[in-house]
């Protein structure tokens, strides 16, 4: 009788080990997705999955940059393998602008901090982000966001934005208040430094 | 890891066992975000088809941050009675939702439309790297409210339209 179970009993949590097994393997697939760029099409169907059941939402409620939620949708509805990149830079495209407009800005600003008298400034590039330290006038963060090909920043003046490559203009752009990368950088480190900086 | 755990609790998978985990980062997050990452206010889901709820959805799976805030109304003040979030992301997206969903509890739409990115930043004294984490939250509450203007005007529609056709 207690071996009958006991045997109940190791089947039960071996069951549940087994399901907690597969929703943490589910998530870090999920996660995988999250992190990674260049995912199979293949994860991607599967990684739907899970989160389609979370968000019991259609899509049209998504609201952010439509190109975004085109991209990141587009395997619900129309099959795994049909990512539209057409609108969207290649991801090599991307990185080759990207880097040279996060290296260009550093070289800039550090020369600008020699001929700024601020305490504390420091320009730093590690890891893919670009971190300028103007002591206690705040922090200034850049880093790609490649899933959505954007340049992400975090100024102390205006706050978190997020710069679009605008094919046509040749420039990083805002979309929600079209404020262009450099001379956004242009205007708020004038106004916090006190010396003009040519940026573009 | 820190993401899988952050995931797991969103998504109300773990019980209370990963609080290792903050105690591990506690020189990094401010005790707000922590406190709220911890313990999440307003976490769960409303039925997105009751016409008295608005639903904002933002962020994309693709970027590692998904955020639903979904405000319940009353439809005759305009005031937002309760709140709940889901959130997909790390702690501070998870702590940013979390203080959304305080702060519009008993607020007048229009009133919670006013709510900065720039409070909840400051309220979670998030680092800079971090802000996008409260623009998330700013935008989720503007989609909410969206949404159940969007609603309130197709009920009213099909109002206005059923006593055209009685009259």
């Amino acid at each position: 009788m207690s071996f009958v179970n006991r045997t109940a009993m190791a089947t039960a949590s071996r069951f549940l080990l087994l399901r907690r097994l597969s929703r943490s393997l589910k998530l870090s697939q999920t996660l995988v997705h999250s992190n990674s760029s260049r995912v199979s099409s293949n994860l991607i169907h599967k990684t739907i999955e899970p989160l389609d059941s979370f968000w019991p939402i259609g899509e049209s409620h998504i609201r952010h940059d439509s190109s975004i939620t085109t991209r990141s949708f587009s395997s619900q509805s129309q099959g795994p393998a049909s990512i539209d990149n057409s609108s969207v830079l290649q991801e090599d495209e991307f990185h080759r602008l990207a880097n040279f407009t996060i290296h260009d800005l550093l070289e800039k600003i550090e020369e600008y901090g020699d001929n700024v008298e601020i305490d504390g400034f420091d320009i730093d590039y590690g890891n893919e982000v670009l971190t300028l330290k103007l002591g206690s006038l705040g922090t200034y963060v850049l880093n790609k966001q490649t899933p959505n090909r954007q340049i992400w920043m975090s100024s102390p003046v205006s706050g978190p934005s997020r710069f679009d490559w605008d094919q046509d203009a040749n420039v990083w752009i805002y979309r929600r208040t079209e404020a262009k990368l450099h001379k956004l950088l242009e205007e708020e480190l004038e106004n916090l430094c006190g010396e003009p900086i040519q940026l573009s | 890891m820190m993401l899988r755990q952050a995931a797991k609790k969103a998504l109300g998978l773990t019980s209370r066992q990963s609080t290792p985990w903050s105690v591990g980062i506690s020189r990094l997050y401010h005790e707000n975000v922590i406190d709220h990452y911890d313990n999440p206010r307003n976490v769960g889901s409303f039925d997105k088809n009751d016409p008295t709820v608005g639903t904002g959805l933002v962020g994309a799976p693709a970027c590692g941050d998904v955020m639903k805030l979904q405000i319940k109304v009353d439809e005759k003040t305009g005031q937002i009675t309760d709140a709940r979030f889901k959130t997909f992301g790390c702690g501070s997206a998870i702590a940013s939702s979390s203080v959304a969903t305080e702060w519009v509890k008993g607020k007048a739409m229009e009133e919670v439309l006013t709510i900065k990115n720039t409070q909840i930043a400051k309220h979670l004294s998030l680092p800079p790297v971090k802000l996008h984490c409260s623009m998330l939250a700013e935008d989720a509450i503007k989609a909410a409210v969206k949404d159940y203007k969007e609603k309130r005007v197709k009920t009213n529609g099909a109002a206005a339209a059923g006593e055209t056709t009685q009259a």
